[in-house]
């Protein structure tokens, strides 16, 4: 029997191959693609096309009128601080088959690739879709998805961080954390510092006789913290790195020295730029809050946030139709099909695009998990909502709106499987927030003569995407400058009135990218998506002490 | 019982499920032999340990009246955790339980063991023995759950959903049953029940219903739900008609003035604000002044005192558990944090708070841990929320909270806001509904606020995470009138 080296497969010369061995073997799960068990293939195997038809062609036997197929196989890896190591690894195999028999959808899956439990699962979707047929006839229309002929994508990365060395990853790490604190700044920690490497391998096949084969990255490193202490009195604060959010990258996320629209300077510069702004803001006046609405100016992180919460929850077309009712909830945008096209979201200098091509982005995919091409399509064009996030069946409950601006009917590309376990569901793909004219976060702050100004807020938003509540560091603004911080602060915002009161917005120079994820479904599941947004100012939001009792 | 044959008599039921489908999950003897060949796999000594987990679920969710996925879905997950040089360790978790894949796991793990510089660490002390005690145990496996096949899930979200529609409403919800099984095996250490870092195998079933009935426009929505290990103390049909009599009497809410009110919380939002207390409850915290049961500094023992012994709510609340009460789902933590009862709150005094083991022998000169609060009963009384409502001049009944924060940890004070139904009572009655409030309030102000208790029910606890066999953390909780509750500003969200 020939052991399958993944590596082989993946361009990496015999040298390399054997260093590799040393450091890190490869996990030969099994697989039965129909000569017997034997390690798994790399999924770009032509044998593993033949086991994910079973799963397909096992549906439409048993009455499927439309049935996909999902093969995973996940690896993950974990590294802290604190364990000194992988602190964490774990790698699984899963496949799920969706069958629609009638207009309803049923799923299955398990943790076994063989033939015989690809038969099993398809013919299990299809019986859960055929009992539980419930809530009135009639079929359901899929907008038309292009067959794909045996396609294969691996997102690119610069070092596959499961090729590299658990030493050199370690290292790094380590010497990060250790080795970077200039003599004058004493009493700074960074630490706790995890990060997580995610790798994962798809193979999709479906009825209309499509089959192409994924695979993608996702980086982590956002459980990091900064603690500064200013003196022996103990005065100091946390901060922490928001350049580590998830990312659709390798290694390099860590170690280049920089990273377009993410960090400008190598991490360790980031550590240092964090910690004097930290000592700026600690050195600062600190006021109490003065009740009241003021012109504010949010940055980027700020902007992402909110673009995440409110936009990006409000246009998924499932949740402004009731499908997360139960869950998450609804959508502001309350009557979706009267809307699109017309609704005044925001300002008109507001345009909110969506793609899943973005190079590093966490959500970049060259299919989504129905097969379908996700193109760049725009969300909010001069303030007006123009589309919702669909995938293939709820693009067509579109259909009247498509054929009147003259559009065919295309699913948005919004469907994710996180795993082969789960069943696909609509999930917010990446996001942009076209930038606008003003130069930077300082720049609008100039502009502001009495006013606030917000950096690295959290947000708690409603369960119809409607109305928050926004905690963070909070400025007082006086003729241009931010001249205190405001302590226990916070700011109450309804999203349709915040959006429509953008005043100006950053430019291209500003635009930060921001890693986040999104639980969603029943049961939940949890998908990375990223955002990129600029610093903006919003009119007269309203300034609270959110720690204030009635 | 009778409400479930109900459903089930409408459509012809197949044969009865055998007691253990070992196909969708994994039974004690494949357990057993995976760990076997795991142990045999190890090479270079020390000791391994092998955890395994696998889970079977049947899934049914619907929105606007109507089914959009039934799932069956199942996976495994077995982590092997190796511990060889000098007491250094390694684990790696898959979900193949061929040989092939069990043995590179054992290599990995190996392998990870060895990442870690030597030297680092020092030869670590043998603690001292657990003290030998056994583990308790209670079956919250039930038949009723694990029988509940597709076809039978089927007519009970088709009754669900049929008087909805009647009503022109529309409805949306999940039904989710599970049967699980886990185990831990040390190499080491015998198996059996008095093993403290074993967890000997043990199989459950666990079931939830949710569901939320809006208007066509929106414009009202009300709630029900309900988790429990057993079906059959589920009624789907109660929980369908409360949702949808909250959604009719929820249309048309008012604008109220934000302020301080007298509130009647449902067992739900009671939870939903237990949550809070529930997260907070750590020695370690504690001991290191941040936290709710800080205290201050003691020179003398250089230690931080804290609020144990203290009375720190109403003296009619009571918050323990007590692993052998099949209500209370099963305690899946090693017997050297505490298999046994423990009581947080007695009569209103702290009386515990967790921490591990390690923690107990270095700092406290004892045995064992305290287990986190996570799965709990609280003490109830006898007044229904009928009589609450009678005996209410001026108040607000809610339903249940969501999307709750915590603002700030020394005092838990906590936002969120109501949902799914709010209604005003004027003078004994319900009057009118109510927009939904966002709330500024701390759950132990609550606490401490109380005038009536009514009797405790168990409440809807979601199923957090999908890819592991979870421990269920259901949670057995009254429901409370409680003054001077703080709502700080309306939404129109619904």
């Amino acid at each position: 029997m020939t052991v399958h080296s993944r590596r082989r497969f993946f361009g990496a010369g015999a040298g390399v191959l054997g260093a590799v061995a040393l450091t890190m073997l490869p996990l030969p799960l099994l697989a039965d693609v129909g000569t017997g068990p034997e390690p798994v293939p790399p999924i770009e195997d032509p044998r593993l096309k033949a086991l994910a038809f079973r799963g397909v062609d096992a549906a439409r036997s048993a009455g499927a009128s439309y049935a996909d197929v999902r093969l995973t196989h996940t690896r993950t890896r974990r590294f802290d601080l604190a364990t000194r190591g992988p602190s964490s690894e774990e790698e699984a195999m899963t496949v799920g088959v969706r069958a629609l028999v009638n207009g309803y959808w049923g799923f299955s899956s398990s943790p076994v690739w063989t033939p015989d439990e690809l038969a099993r699962l398809g013919r299990e979707a299809v019986h859960q879709a055929t009992v539980n047929a419930v809530g009135g006839s009639g079929d359901i229309e899929l907008a038309p998805a292009p067959a794909i002929s045996d396609g294969n994508w691996t997102m690119p990365v610069e070092r596959d961080p499961f090729e590299i060395s658990p030493f050199e990853i370690n290292d790094f790490m380590q010497s990060i954390a250790r080795g970077w604190v200039p003599a004058h700044l004493h009493g700074v920690i960074f630490s706790p510092w995890a990060v997580a490497f995610q790798t994962q391998e798809k193979a999709f096949a479906s009825s209309t006789g499509s089959y192409c084969t994924q695979r993608t990255y996702l980086t982590d490193g956002s459980a990091n913290q900064i603690n500064l202490n200013l003196d022996a009195q103990n005065t100091g604060g946390a901060t922490g790195l928001d350049c580590l959010t998830p990312a659709g990258m390798g290694f390099e996320y860590l170690t280049a020295d920089r990273i377009p629209l993410v960090r400008d300077h190598s991490i360790t510069e980031e550590i240092q730029r964090a910690v004097e702004a930290l000592k700026e803001d600690l050195l600062m006046p600190v006021k109490s809050v003065n009740v009241g609405r003021y012109d504010a100016v949010f940055d980027a992180h700020t902007m992402a946030t909110i673009v995440d919460s409110t936009l990006g929850r409000a246009t998924q077309l499932d949740r402004a139709m009731g499908y997360e009712a139960n869950a998450g909830g609804t959508s502001y945008f309350n009557d979706p099909l009267t809307m699109v096209g017309s609704y005044r979201a925001a300002a008109p200098l507001v345009t909110l695009t969506a793609n899943r091509s973005e190079r590093g982005s966490a959500a970049t995919v060259q299919w989504d998990d129905e097969g379908v091409v996700p193109e760049a399509f725009t969300l909010v064009k001069d303030g007006v909502l123009v589309d919702f996030q669909t995938m293939r069946e709820s693009a067509t409950w579109l259909k009247a709106y498509y054929a009147k601006i003259g559009m065919s009917v295309r699913s948005r590309g919004c469907a994710t499987a996180p795993d082969g376990v789960d069943a696909p569901l609509q999930s917010p793909p990446n996001l942009v927030l076209q930038p606008g004219s003003r130069a930077n976060f300082d720049a609008l702050v100039a502009e502001v003569s009495d006013g606030i100004a917000i950096k690295q807020a959290s947000i708690d938003i409603d369960f119809q995407a409607m109305s928050g509540l926004g905690t963070g560091t909070i400025y007082e603004v006086k003729r241009g400058k931010r001249t205190a911080i405001i302590g226990q602060s916070g700011f109450l915002f309804r999203a349709p009135e915040l959006w429509k009161g953008v005043l100006a917005l950053g430019g291209s120079g500003a635009a930060r990218r921001y890693g986040k994820r999104a639980s969603k479904g029943e049961p939940p599941r949890s998908s990375a998506s990223s955002v990129t947004a600029v610093p903006a100012t919003i009119k007269q939001l309203t300034l609270i002490n959110p720690q204030q009792k009635a | 019982m009778t409400d479930t044959r109900e459903w089930r008599d409408a459509v012809p039921r197949r044969a009865p499920v055998r007691l253990v489908d070992s196909a969708r999950f994994l039974s004690k003897a494949e357990c057993e032999a995976i760990a076997r060949r795991v142990f045999a796999l190890a090479r270079g000594g020390g000791q391994s340990q092998v955890a395994i987990s696998s889970w079977w679920q049947g899934e049914l969710r619907w929105a606007r009246n109507r089914v959009n996925l039934a799932s069956d879905r199942r996976d495994i997950r077995v982590r092997i955790e190796r511990t060889v040089i000098d007491g250094h360790s390694g684990a790696v978790t898959t979900n193949q339980t061929d040989d092939a894949s069990l043995e590179a796991a054992v290599r990995a793990a190996e392998r990870n063991a060895a990442v870690r510089p030597a030297g680092l660490r020092p030869v670590p002390f043998e603690p001292p023995p657990v003290p030998r005690m056994l583990r308790p145990t209670t079956a919250i496996w039930s038949e009723a759950t694990y029988a509940l096949d597709t076809e039978s899930r089927s007519d009970i979200v088709r009754a669900i959903i049929g008087p909805a529609e009647e009503r022109k409403m529309l409805s949306a919800g999940y039904l989710e049953v599970r049967g699980a099984s886990r185990v831990t095996v040390n190499s080491d250490h015998s198996t059996g029940y008095d093993a403290p870092w074993d967890l000997p195998y043990t199989q459950w079933t666990q079931a939830q219903l949710s569901l939320t009935v809006r208007d066509q426009h929106g414009t009202s929505s009300g709630w029900a739900g309900l988790s429990s290990y057993d079906w059959s103390a589920i009624n789907a049909k109660e929980l369908a008609v409360r949702a949808l009599e909250k959604a009719l009497a929820s249309r048309d809410p008012v604008a109220l003035e934000p302020g301080r009110y007298t509130v009647i919380l449902e067992a739900q939002a009671v939870a939903d604000l237990i949550e809070i207390v529930a997260g907070s409850m750590s020695r370690l915290d504690a001991e290191s002044g941040r936290g709710p049961w800080a205290l201050q500094y003691d020179e003398a023992y250089h230690r931080m005192r804290t609020k144990l012994g203290r009375k720190v709510v109403d003296e009619r609340i009571t918050i323990g558990h007590d692993p052998v009460d099949p209500a209370l789902g099963l305690v899946f933590g090693n017997l050297a944090t505490g298999a046994q009862p423990v009581t947080w709150i007695e009569h209103g005094v702290l009386t515990n708070l967790s921490y591990p083991r390690d923690y107990a022998l270095s700092q406290l000169h004892t045995d064992t841990g305290v287990r986190a609060m996570a799965a709990y009963r609280m003490s109830g009384g006898d007044t229904t929320i009928e009589e609450m409502i009678r005996t209410t001049k001026r108040g607000l009944l809610v339903t249940r909270f969501s999307n709750i924060r915590t603002l700030e940890s020394g005092s838990l004070l906590a936002t969120g806001l109501t949902r799914d139904g709010l209604w005003l009572i004027e003078n004994g009655n319900i009057s009118k509904a109510v927009k939904n409030f966002r709330f500024t309030e701390s759950p132990l102000f609550a606490l401490n606020s109380l005038e009536q208790l009514g009797p405790a029910e168990r409440v809807f606890r979601p199923t957090v995470v999908n890819d592991s066999a979870q421990p269920l953390t259901p949670a057995i909780v009254p429901p409370l009138k409680v003054r001077d509750f703080s709502f700080t500003s309306t939404i129109d969200a619904i």
